[in-house]
């Protein structure tokens, strides 16, 4: 429901003491381990203490978790298992974990053979690819019955090569005589740019000859490392291409059968990960000759555990409270109605040790914005059906499955807005509305959009407010906020008045001008000279930007118009076809296609919107952001989640 | 007199044009904001091809104009009765004149906030290559320039709305 309180903790202990301390405080994973930099640039400490850390240890475990890693990727690449939709994290018992991790020797063996196969995949696919250039290389040439290493006859030299299109080769043969040399020009073959040639001359003429052609745009092709005619190459790469592919096929189906072991390697990488972060928090760790330090930040209602931990391996431990408002890792706990809205505020910001947790209070608008945003009860109840079902076949987990079970709450929203609205696929149905159709009366549902961003806005003010209040800021408070409140239910309650009492307007009438003047007074009670007047007006003009604030509700109602609308045209489109068998398969396929495409671009529309309708609107009144989320020194495994054993 | 003549178009042909205006500007501006946004995605998709789905929401986020002028020029054509089964209705040239002038908003404001939000989203696409984390804050950029094709939609939407033959 809030931020979580959290503890100090300082420890000293016995080295001989240090890795079974780290490995339990990893398991219970509610410490955050601080960095010690501070200290160590601190020359009275410096003298005592040296850091912790063993680089050429971490350095290993890295290189073997990259090889593992990469193994990993080859098998998943080439598993012919069944592959889940959403891939989520196993859950083990910690038995099973220290049972299928405890032999490293065979997940070592598998990841050297994986790696091992798969440079030889890598190296036969440059094989294949270097003989299917050479077969098309030579693929120009197959009508060429001599052999392609034959340069020259008794007195004649030969001379491959390419000519273009637009050349003709009489012309060419012609000049060739003209200069007085003897020599043919055979096409062999032509595609559409180039044609393939090959000039016959006399020995003694071949410089000649080379250069008439080499105006002419002539380009030799050199036959390297080839003996025999073009056919007989060729069948030669098909037949190599052929014995390529087989062991190609060959190894990926062997890399396909070992990937039935991937979990082996799954274990190993995430054993692997924690043996790796173990070392790594030694960098945050001091030591001296016999005993070492930490210090850091504990979940305070898991101090008792920390505790029994350190009692048992004897180390000497402090644990206090921090200071007012002292930095601090946030780690935020809400109850199981507010914890997926989590997901909007995580998404924009960790609430700094100033501000409160704002996802209580931004649930309630969010539920109610996206609903009415969408307003269709059909696409309502897919969004919490398909949503209730991802939850129950996948074992989301952080912000994928808060995301899911918001838009499975939201979905229930939908379709009470939908209900109200008569809102099912649109009007296919043309079930009549609980409340009013919004397309019919628009002006009631902006007003009534209008009300509901003006109570929003006014939460956001109050709990300002609060914040104020708590930090001591009491004149900050009345300034601020209970002025604003005064002018704004004022100005409201006054141009509405005369249709309540017209005592009411008198009275708001009074409030206007009692908030009016109050901000104007002490707008600019910062400032100073000629500021303090300035500041104040300036101050009065923010009234605009409530005016901005409430009328950017209004997206409440176009939102909800869009869905409704295109809902419509969508089932226009579909009754257009007319009667028939064919006319109502057409009329399916045209509402299946067209609402899948409403109710995903509405879907992203509507959770867009109702986001940035609290990050600009409300957040903007009293949330701050910026924080350190807590961090702790737990076993951040990949594959496998290792469940904690109820004690 | 007879240059005049040129603009003697029938009530039913403002109507007609302000739903083609509508449906037009407001998806030109749709097609080249998404334009601009799916050159931006396909360079970090290049770059990282897992972050295919999330570059592809921020994309997706100028096509809404699109669908609001549709929107607009599909309630102009069940305004005027042509999508009906009694044929369109008769409208003086004032009352065309009128819905000329509803489908304004949307289809100019559509066109250029389609176009500004997909530079926008574009930015939010490299923000995303560089820090995927920040999704939700370029996806709110992009949501900053919309605010105002909502405004026009809502204008256009009550003018036609308010409109009787």
């Amino acid at each position: 429901m809030a931020i979580v309180e959290m503890s100090k903790l300082s420890v000293i202990g016995l080295n001989d003491n240090k890795s079974d301390v780290l490995k339990e405080l990893m398991t219970l994973g509610v410490c955050e381990i601080s960095s010690q930099d501070e200290k160590l640039s601190d020359s009275e400490w410096a003298a005592l203490i040296k850091r912790d850390f063993d680089q050429s240890a971490g350095l290993s475990a890295d290189m073997k978790i990259s090889e593992v890693s990469s193994a990993l990727e080859v098998l998943d690449k080439y598993f012919t298992g069944k592959k889940p939709f959403i891939k989520c994290r196993k859950p083990v018992s910690e038995a099973e974990f220290e049972a299928k991790s405890s032999k490293p020797e065979e997940a070592e063996k598998l990841t050297a053979l994986v790696n091992e196969k798969y440079k030889k995949v890598l190296s036969l696919k440059a094989q294949k690819t270097s003989l299917l250039t050479e077969i098309a290389e030579l693929k120009p040439w197959l009508d060429y019955e001599f052999d392609l290493d034959m340069k020259e006859t008794k007195y004649s030299s030969i001379i491959h090569g390419t000519l273009p299109n637009s050349v003709s080769v009489t012309e060419v043969e012609s000049k060739i005589s003209q200069e007085g040399c003897g020599g043919v020009i055979n096409i062999v073959s032509k595609d559409d740019k180039i044609t393939y040639a090959v000039a016959v001359c006399l020995k003694q003429d071949k410089e000649n000859v080379l250069g008439i052609l080499r105006q002419e745009n002539f380009n030799p092709v050199y036959f390297a490392d080839i003996a025999g005619t073009a056919k007989e190459n060729t069948d030669i790469c098909n037949g190599r291409l052929q014995e390529v592919e087989k062991d190609l096929s060959d190894i990926e189906a062997e890399i396909g059968r070992l990937s039935q072991n991937i979990e082996v390697l799954e274990f190993y990488y995430d054993d692997l990960i924690i043996e790796r972060d173990r070392y790594k928090i030694l960098t945050n760790i001091l030591r001296t000759e016999k005993t070492f330090y930490f210090d850091g930040w504990v979940i305070k209602s898991a101090v008792e555990n920390v505790k029994s931990v350190l009692d048992k391996y004897n180390c000497y431990y402090e644990v206090t409270e921090p200071e007012k408002g002292e930095e601090m890792p946030i780690l935020l706990k809400q109850n199981s109605l507010t914890e997926p809205f989590q997901a909007i505020t995580d998404l924009y910001s960790t609430p700094s040790v100033n501000d409160i947790d704002p996802t209580p209070f931004l649930a309630p608008f969010y539920f109610i914005f996206f609903g009415l945003m969408l307003s269709d009860a059909a696409y309502g109840l897919i969004l919490s059906v398909g949503s209730f079902i991802l939850l129950k076949h996948y074992r989301l987990e952080g912000m994928m499955k808060r995301l899911v079970k918001m838009f499975m709450f939201c979905g229930i929203s939908t379709f009470f807005w939908g209900v109200l609205f008569g809102g099912w696929f649109g009007d296919m149905f043309g079930i009549s509305p609980a409340w009013f159709n919004p397309v019919e009366e628009p002006m009631t549902l902006l007003v009534f959009s209008l009300i509901l961003g003006g109570i929003h806005i006014f939460v956001g003010m109050g709990l300002k407010a609060y914040i104020l209040l708590r930090n001591g800021q009491a004149i900050d408070a009345i300034c601020d906020i209970f002025l604003w409140y005064l002018l704004l239910i004022g100005i409201v309650v006054f141009a509405l008045g005369s249709r309540i009492a017209p005592i009411a307007t008198e009275i708001d009438k009074w409030m206007s001008i009692i908030g009016a003047v109050g901000i104007v007074l002490t707008g600019g009670r910062s400032k100073k000279g000629v500021g303090k007047i300035t500041g104040g007006l300036g101050s009065l003009y923010g009234i605009t930007s409530y005016l901005s604030d409430v009328l950017s509700y209004s997206r409440l109602l176009a939102l909800g118009l869009a869905t409704g609308v295109v809902s419509q045209v969508i089932n226009t489109l579909g009754k257009m076809v007319g009667g028939g068998v064919i006319g109502v398969i057409v009329m399916i396929v045209v509402f299946i296609i067209g609402h899948v495409f409403n109710l995903a671009i509405n879907t992203l529309g509507t959770f867009v919107h109702s986001s940035r309708l609290q990050y600009v609107e409300f957040f903007g009144k009293f949330f701050d952001g910026g924080g350190t989320p807590f961090n702790p020194f737990s076993r951040k495994t990949k594959y496998v989640e290792i469940l904690k054993e109820e004690k | 007199m007879e240059s005049l003549t040129l603009f003697n178009f029938s009530g039913q042909f403002y109507a007609l044009l302000g739903a083609a205006l509508a449906a037009l500007l407001a998806g030109i501006g749709s097609a080249i904001g998404i334009g601009i946004a799916g050159e931006a995605a396909a360079g970090v998709v290049s770059e990282d091809p897992n972050k295919f789905g999330q570059v592809l929401v921020l994309q997706a986020l100028p096509g809404t104009q699109g669908i609001y002028g549709l929107l607009i020029a599909f309630i102009i054509l069940l305004k005027v009765g042509l999508l009906g089964g009694d044929g369109m209705v008769d409208i003086t040239v004032s009352q065309g004149a009128y819905i000329l002038a509803s489908a304004a908003p949307i289809g100019l404001v559509g066109i250029f906030s389609a176009i500004a939000q997909g530079k926008a989203a574009a930015a939010g696409i490299m923000l995303v290559g560089k820090k995927p984390s920040e999704l939700a804050k370029g996806m709110i950029f992009a949501a900053m320039v919309e605010t105002y094709a909502v405004l026009a939609l809502l204008i256009s939407f009550l003018m036609i709305n308010s409109i009787t033959f």
